[in-house]
């Protein structure tokens, strides 16, 4: 698909919604060097949703929205919780699967896209929370990982179940009290991020939402590695305001709290040698490219 | 009723900085009109998180955006009505407080 396909017929244009029209006409589908600075100027992939006012989840899906390298030709697949909310109003096809199944879903969807698009890159991005990525689907999202299938894993963790009033998760710290977890969490946080790279990830990336550019950056490589290496994962923390007991202003500041030096979420990175090299040289073609642009 | 974040077009101008539309949890709702240079609030879509407040008084040092009661705004911006149309925006009617109107 590209951006020719969601063009209107001429003889539909009057009944289309608007929000149609806009899509068509403002979005940036199809536009190679799309990202975070087109946002106040263009239509976004993601609209009006039902996210809580000031959750981070909900900036994390607009940078994320603003960052995939091609819309036109991705397909996400989402998980239950807060994020399924989200996915009605995303302007990039999506597949709703049952609770924990995301990355087993993201699987045959991947090597199907394969088998009919053959000559074509399709991007596959599971992105879910942490109950799904690392309680309820960790089988699925583990096994995945071994297989080496060539698809993004992002995980928006808030460290608990949001979506259903506060209960304990894999990724919660030690020590914390939730709502409907009263007796505080006995086990450390899982150390998903360095499972992943054991796991055969090749591209591994921990942060929060709170700086766009290094969203974009972090976004595009796994994608773009995803297609040519191997799996990549990308844990995003998007502090649950409502349940951590927080004002709907205070997210970004949660944030950049967790992302302190020492902090748990503290910007790190793994990258296999392999994968570094692919993106090195993709880095050098396009800065030949540039050159030739400009002696032009 | 309700309050929602609005833009004081005479102050943001002044340095058309774009902070607040980078930070903004909700899609498409503080919009930015690049000839005027100012940022302005779609006001149907935003959930007055206050998050744009303490982004320009803190980040960007202009204080140019308040929350204000929804019927104290005269010509509110919506996106539902009006849709996703930079070409409309520079001859559109501005969104302003009614309490500017008689100074
Ligand atoms: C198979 C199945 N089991 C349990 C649930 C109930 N359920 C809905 S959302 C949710 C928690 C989601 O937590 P997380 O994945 O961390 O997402 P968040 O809401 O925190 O973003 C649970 C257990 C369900 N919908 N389906
Ligand atoms: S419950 Fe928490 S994670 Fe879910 S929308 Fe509200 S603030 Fe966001
Ligand atoms: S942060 Fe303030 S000064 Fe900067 S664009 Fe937004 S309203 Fe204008
Ligand atoms: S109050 Fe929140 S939702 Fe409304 S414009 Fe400001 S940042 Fe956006
Ligand atoms: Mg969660």
């Amino acid at each position: 698909m590209g951006r020719e396909k969601i063009q209107i017929n001429e003889e539909f244009w009057d009944i289309m919604p608007d929000d149609y029209k806009d899509l068509v006409n403002h979005s940036t589908y199809g536009k190679t060097d799309r990202g975070w600075k087109d946002v106040g100027s263009s239509t976004e992939l993601i609209a009006e949703h039902s996210l809580c006012a000031g959750c981070p989840e909900s900036i994390a899906f607009r940078h994320i929205m603003a960052s995939m390298p091609s819309p036109e030709d991705t397909v996400m697949v989402g998980s239950t919780g807060c994020t399924s909310l989200v996915f009605p109003m995303v302007a990039v096809h999506n597949i709703h699967s049952l609770f924990g199944n995301q990355n087993a879903v993201a699987t045959g969807l991947k090597r199907a896209l394969n088998v009919r698009f053959p000559n074509k890159n399709k991007d596959v991005i599971v992105l879910a929370g942490d109950g799904a990525t690392v309680d309820i689907g960790l089988d699925m999202t583990l096994q995945s990982w071994f297989r080496g299938e060539r698809f993004t894993t992002i995980c928006f963790d808030n460290e608990l179940y949001a979506n259903t009033g506060g209960q304990e998760s894999g990724l919660m710290q030690k020590g914390f009290v939730a709502k409907m977890a009263p007796v505080g969490k006995k086990f450390e946080k899982v150390r998903l991020p360095e499972i992943a790279r054991e796991s055969g990830c090749a591209y591994v990336a921990v942060l929060t939402t709170s700086k766009p550019s290094l969203v974009e950056r972090v976004v595009r490589q796994a994608v773009l590695i995803a297609r040519e290496i191997g799996p990549t994962y990308l844990q995003i923390y998007t502090p649950c305001i409502l349940e951590i007991g927080k004002q709907s202003m205070e997210g970004l500041q949660e944030m950049r709290d967790a992302e302190a030096a020492g902090e748990r979420f503290k910007f790190r990175e793994f990258i296999t040698p392999e994968a570094q090299a692919f993106i090195d040289d993709m880095a050098a073609k396009k800065k030949a490219e540039k050159l030739a642009s400009a002696a032009n | 009723m309700y309050l929602v974040a609005h833009v004081d077009t005479s102050i943001c101008a002044e340095t058309a900085c774009k902070l607040c539309t980078q930070f903004c949890p909700e899609a498409n709702t503080i919009l930015y009109d690049n000839e005027k240079k100012t940022a302005f609030i779609a006001t149907d879509r935003c959930k007055a998180c206050e998050i744009c407040v303490s982004i320009c008084d803190n980040m960007a040092k202009h204080s140019a955006i308040k929350m204000i009661m929804i019927t104290d705004i005269e010509n509110p911006f919506e996106l539902s009505k009006s849709g996703f149309r930079p070409a409309e925006w520079n001859s559109m009617v501005r969104p302003k407080l009614i309490s500017e109107k008689e100074s």
